[in-house]
């Protein structure tokens, strides 16, 4: 089996020196097409790619994905469409996959739980994808989709948010692979105008947790460079951004060329400012 | 049976049903909840204090009444459990009173529900006002039409009710809606579900507020006839009038418990409700149940003539007790509710909710079932004066009233 990618990304920075830029399209937004176009279009931006397969009930999203998401079902996603662009995706990248969904969508089609989140996993590996963010899924509710993850070598990436106790804390930092999604506001997703205080916090506690173990990438809220200088300057190593992104798209939904375009520009303004931390 | 008070489990479990399925950021929120339920709600004092409220000011216990000519009508000895006597007009008091009073102990000082008809949304707002709490209720953009005079009383309340556009605008989306403002406040909002449905502990804590009613007509029909019920029915939303009446019958395996989905325009056409009787396995709102969804696990819209069975999940107490057998599981689509509706209101001069009329309906449809000295009590769970306009524009009269929508 080919080494997971995002192991390998990490292993290669034993000491935590890089700065990772972890961008989020929602697949099938706003077309199949125009989706795969986005993202070979932003690639060489980013060090992780993360790709959202759509659910109708997203609890953890704000109104910016919800659109997205609407977009992408009248476009024809579902699963099995999502999965074959991934695959034509990973035929012009090396670069790690991780897809972000809700637990619902990962245990259909077999008679029991366990057979599916195989099923799955197995296709997503097949497809190229090296890990998983799965909204609902808390560390208590995770025994099943942690096996069928290790089986499938794919990682399950957990989301800790500004509340997340000591103790909870410790007990996913015991579970996680790859990196740690940390959760910058206690909010639902959604591009935000300032840096919280609490987030500056947040990175600083978590990362004390998680030192060498694990990197940190921050998402949630951030939209500008600014933003990324001041995570990036409070510890993290790195960010992810969904929404700024998509209100790209969302502006230039008649003018498909102008829409690659500014996501190029916004996404190299986001990787200089990445650079210009320190 | 053996089964009162064995379930859920730790985690929240009936069966493999259930669960925490919640993003991280409100696990910390839920254990909160979790912690608050035993400290209060298994704490004699607390029931003793939710009780009295109840008495004194929604009027408990409500009336078991023997339907002496609806009783001929259908051919058995029917009771009706009169949750319409409530204040407020439905079975959702007990709940709003029981959390408001366990928010108020864990110190949060506002409140924010869900709505579909406006049901709970109107009784959330009486719990804000009685405790003095601000009220935020989230209701999709359909019910909001085709429930304008409880979005009335609400606001007459000075509860600050939210139209929701996203997803089908109506409950299930209003739920989601509202657990995204919970995320966001959670230091001092309490969210207060409305049904048994969502991430443990609500299934628990709504149920353990609801059982009061099955409690009630224990007591009651001893009292009446010497002996328990043959049958007990009631309509299922997310169950929670269903489950507070059947709980306290559960072992005893010679009751019939049944419980009644909405099948809309009818089970062929996909315009129904009837996620018990034809949902498949999944996770919505924190729990694992039984679901209306497509092949790939997206949640379909579903349809029901009222407001509060309108929703694509059910209860993961009820999908766990039908596994079991131990819940049967009936339906009943829209105009056999309506005609159900209408016998009722000129049978006995009681309008029932469109909700409770599906419990009714399923007992016109299969009154074969029981002989004349059955004893079926049908949980009346709310009253239809908030139906009237829906009724009106099925339900031919003479003389049309112009104004019926305030
Ligand atoms: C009168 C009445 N009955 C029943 C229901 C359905 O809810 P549940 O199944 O939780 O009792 C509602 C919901 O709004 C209602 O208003």
């Amino acid at each position: 089996m080919e080494k997971n990618r995002i192991i390998e990304l990490f292993e290669k920075d034993q000491e935590r020196k890089g700065k990772y830029f972890m961008p989020f399209l929602t697949a099938g937004d706003p077309t199949i097409n125009q989706f795969k176009k986005l993202v070979k279009a932003i690639e060489p931006y980013s060090d992780i790619l993360e790709i959202g397969i759509p659910f109708s009930d997203p609890i953890a999203d704000g109104p910016t994905i919800q659109e997205a998401n609407q977009r992408a079902f009248e476009a024809g996603i579902n699963t099995k469409v999502a999965l074959e662009a991934i695959k034509e995706i990973r035929k012009g990248t090396g670069k790690p996959i991780v897809i972000l969904t809700y637990y619902n969508i990962l245990i259909q089609g077999a008679e029991t739980i366990e057979d599916a989140l195989n099923m799955i996993f197995k296709k997503m590996k097949e497809s190229g994808v090296d890990g998983i963010v799965i909204g609902d899924l808390p560390i208590e509710e995770a025994g099943l989709t942690l096996k069928a993850c290790e089986k499938h070598d794919i990682c399950l990436i957990f989301l800790i948010a500004p509340s997340t106790t000591n103790d909870r804390l410790e007990k996913i930092l015991k579970v996680s692979r790859g990196f740690i999604y940390l959760i910058s506001v206690m909010g639902v997703t959604g591009a935000r105008e300032n840096v919280a205080q609490i987030t500056k916090n947040i990175i600083k506690k978590v990362k004390q947790k998680t030192k060498e173990i694990l990197p940190v990438l921050v998402g949630f809220g951030i939209s500008q460079p600014k933003h990324v200088r001041t995570i990036i300057e409070a510890g993290a190593d790195g960010v992810i951004i969904g929404s700024a992104i998509i209100n790209i798209i969302k502006k230039n939904l008649n003018d498909h060329e102008k829409m690659e375009a500014d996501v190029i520009d916004f996404a190299s303004s986001i990787k200089k400012a990445m650079k210009e931390a320190n | 049976m053996d089964y009162i008070d064995k379930y859920p489990d730790k985690l929240g479990k009936f069966g493999e049903f259930g669960g925490m399925f919640a993003p991280e950021i409100l696990m910390p929120a839920l254990n909160e909840l979790i912690e608050a339920y035993e400290k209060h709600v298994c704490d004699e004092r607390f029931m003793n204090e939710l009780n009295q409220i109840l008495k004194d000011y929604s009027g408990r216990p409500t009336p078991l009444y023997f339907a002496k000519r609806y009783s001929e009508f259908i051919g058995c000895k029917v009771y009706l459990k009169r949750e319409d006597l409530n204040h407020g007009g439905a079975h959702k008091i007990n709940n709003v009173m029981g959390q408001a009073l366990l928010a108020k102990k864990m110190g949060k000082t506002k409140l924010v529900a869900e709505t579909g008809a406006g049901q709970h949304g109107f009784a959330t707002a009486i719990a804000g006002a009685y405790f003095g709490m601000p009220t935020k209720v989230f209701m999709g953009e359909v019910d909001i039409k085709r429930q304008a005079y409880n979005v009335y009383r609400m606001q007459l309340l000075g509860t600050e009710v939210v139209p929701v556009k996203s997803g089908s605008k109506t409950l299930k989306d209003a739920v989601n809606e509202g657990l995204r403002y919970w995320i966001s406040n959670l230091q001092d909002t309490h969210y207060l579900m409305g049904s048994v449905v969502g991430p443990h502990p609500y299934p628990l804590i709504v149920r353990d507020f609801q059982r009061i009613i099955g409690k009630e007509i224990k007591e009651q029909i001893i009292k009446l006839e010497n002996k328990l019920p043959n049958a007990i029915i009631a309509c299922i939303g997310g169950g929670s009038n269903a489950i507070g009446a059947f709980y306290e019958f559960i072992d005893d395996d010679a009751i019939q418990l049944i419980g009644v989905e909405a099948a809309g325009k009818g089970k062929e056409t996909n315009k129904h409700s009837i996620a018990l009787g034809l949902g498949r396995r999944g996770v919505l709102h924190g729990a694992m149940q039984y679901l209306l969804q497509n092949e790939y696990g997206n949640i379909i819209e579903t349809h029901s003539i009222s407001a509060g069975l309108d929703y694509p999940g059910v209860g993961p107490e009820h999908c766990h007790l039908k596994e079991l057998s131990r819940l049967k599981v009936g339906e009943a689509n829209d105009n056999e509710t309506l005609e159900a509706f209408k016998n009722l209101s000129q049978i006995e001069g009681i309008i029932p909710a469109l909700e409770s009329a599906h419990a009714l309906a399923y007992l016109e449809k299969n009154r074969k079932d029981f002989s004349t000295l059955d004893i079926v009590i049908v949980n009346l769970s709310g009253s239809g004066s908030k139906d009237l306009s829906i009724v009106a524009e099925h339900v031919d009269f003479k003389i049309k009233p112009k104004n019926l929508l305030l």
